[in-house]
Order: C-alpha cells, then sequence, then structure tokens
C-alpha cells in the first residue's frame, strides 16, 4: 500500500485539523494532495465521469463540515477520506434503485464520547495483508465482500447475484468475514 | 442502550463489519447507529473493518478530477460574497468628494436593484478632463451588461452631441453610441468587450450631430476616466 507514507499521514491529519478550523487554504491544498486518489474511488463505484464528478463535490463538501469530527473518530486519516469517497458514491449509487437507504458516511458517526479517542487498532502492516486474503476465500465469498464494498451490492443484490437464498447469502459472507480477519490478523 | 440485545462479541464484529460495507439496512441500521453513538467498543469495532476494507480502494490508481470540478466545488462552498452595490459605490476611492456628496442620489436611479443580493463585477470611473466643464459617474454592471451614467455638470457644446467611446490598449476607439439629451443614460456594452472589461477607459468627445463620422472620433475629449473595479 503506497499510502498513508507517514509524514503524508502526519500532513494530511494536520491539514484536516486546519480545514477542521476552517483554514480554506489548507482545504484548497488537502483538495490538492487528496482529490485524485477520491476521484478515482468515485469512478471505480460510479459508472459515468459526470456522477463521479458530482459524488466528489458532495464528497469534498462533507470533508468540509464534519472535518471537526475526525479527530474523534480514530481512522486514519487517508481511511476517513475514502470512507467518505466511497460511501458517497454507493449513496449516489443506490440513489438509482428502488428503496434507496443512505448508508451515509459512517466515519463521520464515529463520534467516540469521551476525551480519549481510541485509534483503530487494525495496524496498516495488517490492512495491506486484505487483497492477498480476499484472494485467498473461496473466490465466491472474496467477490461478494467486494461488490458489497466498491459496487454497493445489498444482501439482496449478492443473493441474486450468487443465485442463493437471503439467508444463505448473509451465512456465506460472515463466513467470509470471519475468515479474512483471522487471515489478516496472524 | 437496552432495545439490542446483548450479542456475542463475536457477531457483534460481524455486524460491525456489515455496517462498514453498507449491508445493514432498515431499523437494523438505525439501531447500528444509535450504538456507534453510545458504544465506544462498537464504534471502534466498525473503524476497525473501515480499516481494513480501505484497502481494497489500494490498487485503484488516482485520476485527476477536472479543473471545472474544483472551481465549481469551491465556487459551491465559498460563494464570493460581493458588498452590495451601494456599500460599493461609498466607499469608491476615485470619486472626488463634491461628487461623492451626491452619489448617493446619483447612484439610486442609476442602480435600480439595491435589493440584488450579490452584484457581478461593477466597473466605475469619474469622467472629466481639464478645459473641460464636462463631468460624469460611469458604473458598468457586468452582470447587466451595461453603462450607467450620469451627467454631474458640463454640456455638450452648441451644435454638437456628446459620443461615447471605449478604449482599450491596442485597439482603435469603439465607439458605444451618441449619449441621448438628459443626466441619466444607460449603454449597452457590446459582450466582445466584457473580457476586457477591468482595462477599459471610458471617453466622451464632442462629435457632429449624428455622431463620428465613419466611426472615427473627430472632435476634442471632453471628458476621460479608466474605470476601476468596485
Amino acid at each position: 500500500m503506497e499510502w498513508p507514507l507517514n509524514s503524508d499521514r502526519e500532513e494530511i491529519e494536520r491539514l484536516i485539523a486546519q480545514v477542521a478550523m476552517g483554514d480554506r487554504a489548507a482545504f484548497e491544498t488537502l483538495y490538492d494532495r487528496v482529490s485524485a486518489k477520491l476521484f478515482g474511488v468515485s469512478l471505480r463505484v460510479l459508472d459515468t465521469r459526470a456522477a463521479a464528478e458530482d459524488a466528489m463535490q458532495d464528497t469534498f463538501v462533507k470533508i468540509w463540515n464534519n472535518a471537526d469530527r475526525y479527530q474523534a473518530n480514530g481512522l486514519s486519516p487517508m481511511t476517513w477520506l475514502i470512507t467518505i469517497a466511497r460511501n458517497t458514491a454507493i449513496d449516489r449509487l443506490r440513489a438509482t434503485r428502488k428503496g434507496h437507504q443512505d448508508i451515509d458516511a459512517p466515519g463521520l458517526e464515529l463520534a467516540a464520547p469521551g476525551p480519549n479517542p481510541e485509534q483503530s487498532a487494525v495496524a496498516a502492516s495488517e490492512a495491506t495483508r486484505l487483497t492477498g486474503c480476499l484472494d485467498g476465500l473461496e473466490a465466491d465469498r472474496g467477490a461478494a465482500i467486494r461488490g458489497a464494498y466498491l459496487e454497493g451490492a445489498s444482501y439482496a443484490d449478492l443473493a441474486e447475484r450468487f443465485n442463493v437464498p437471503l439467508n444463505t447469502m448473509r451465512t456465506w459472507l460472515r463466513r467470509g468475514l470471519m475468515s479474512l480477519r483471522e487471515c489478516m490478523s496472524i | 442502550m437496552s432495545d439490542h440485545p446483548t450479542m456475542p462479541p463475536e457477531d457483534d464484529d460481524m455486524l460491525a463489519a456489515e455496517v462498514a460495507l453498507g449491508l445493514v439496512e432498515g431499523e437494523a441500521r438505525d439501531a447500528a447507529r444509535a450504538r456507534m453513538l453510545q458504544d465506544r467498543a462498537f464504534a471502534r469495532r466498525v473503524a476497525d473493518w473501515q480499516e481494513r476494507f480501505v484497502a481494497m480502494t489500494d490498487d485503484i490508481a488516482p485520476v485527476n478530477a477536472p479543473a471545472r470540478s474544483r472551481k465549481a466545488l469551491m465556487a459551491r462552498l465559498f460563494p464570493a460574497r460581493r458588498a452590495p452595490l451601494m456599500q460599493r459605490l461609498w466607499v469608491w476611492q476615485g470619486i472626488s468628494f463634491a461628487a461623492l456628496a451626491t452619489v448617493a442620489f446619483l447612484a439610486v436611479p442609476l442602480l435600480q436593484e439595491p435589493t440584488e443580493p450579490a452584484p457581478g463585477e461593477v466597473y466605475a470611473t469619474r469622467m472629466a478632463a481639464e478645459d473641460s466643464a464636462l463631468e460624469l459617474l460611469a458604473v458598468m454592471d457586468m452582470s447587466r451588461g451595461d453603462i450607467a451614467l450620469r451627467r454631474v455638470s458640463g454640456a455638450a457644446p452648441e451644435g454638437r452631441v456628446l459620443e461615447l467611446w471605449a478604449i482599450l490598449p491596442e485597439r482603435a476607439p469603439i465607439s458605444l453610441g451618441v449619449l441621448p439629451d438628459g443626466d441619466v443614460s444607460r449603454v449597452a456594452l457590446p459582450a466582445d468587450l466584457a473580457a476586457e472589461a477591468a482595462q477599459i477607459t471610458l471617453a466622451i468627445t464632442d462629435e457632429p450631430p449624428g455622431g463620428a463620422p465613419g466611426g472615427q472620433a473627430t472632435g476634442s475629449v471632453m471628458a476621460i476616466g479608466a474605470v476601476a473595479e468596485l
């Protein structure tokens, strides 16, 4: 995983802290630093460039409005930013489907009450193992997790895609997640 | 929180993963969200999964977004807060003290949208010249694409008319037409001059009735002023 290098991480954390204080120049710098990655993520989720551009604008509006909550959520800065971009793009994608529900940006909701927000216990080295671990899963389970994360597929979508009953799909995917966690923490 | 059953940690962690993936829907999703706000351990499980899943984006190549995207975003978040027109007139530096005293009543009929919240660019100048009693105030309102003129003093010499010119660097003066009689007038600003509005110098010459023959100024410059943005 290329990012975040430590210096990058510190710089992006500092920029987010400045944005939280309403610093526009810092916001523009942050945009210039990370927008290409976030746009790449938006494009991956959404079909059209226009939709991806709109989603990325919404992403940065959320970043501007919620930067003051970043400190409390315990995520690494790039995870926070990419998670907002991913969730915003998926919400946009799902908005075109029936029975749509926002997943919003869960990273924004991690309000971690109390004076001592905890950092995520997941080390970067652990996270980098994800791809290998996903590939090590039974093919369908890996594909289901990727489908949920990168395409916003719901359990119903996945059940249809893999032609299994909903409950079977849920059991399957949970087993996949357990194997994944086990593989990653080794 | 007692409205959700106590779950074994294993199930909690699976629920956290499903929340991070966006697989939890309906009431279960609302309950999970509420729980994240109250239950730090659970919130951290979700964060842990987000931290894991984000690696799925590692091989997504960065793509530069078009410049218009950045521009649109900044305009959306930070709309230019221009002062209302009247306020800008009050701080207009290029205007003489005497003219300033009358600017309020001059401006009101000139600028008929005092309630307009965010007018576009506005340029103004006081036009005068030595050896001439003619003095005008000109306000170029780019959102309307016209120039409002108010004569403060002076008049065309007997048997002559006043013609307005836009002067731009390295271009022949462009006629904006003969000014009608009366103290107040509006003249359209040709659209192709809008891009260079900030560089315009306005001038008034006296010309034979009907205007400068052949579109070339023949009279003397009776009033001139370079515009400045308000």
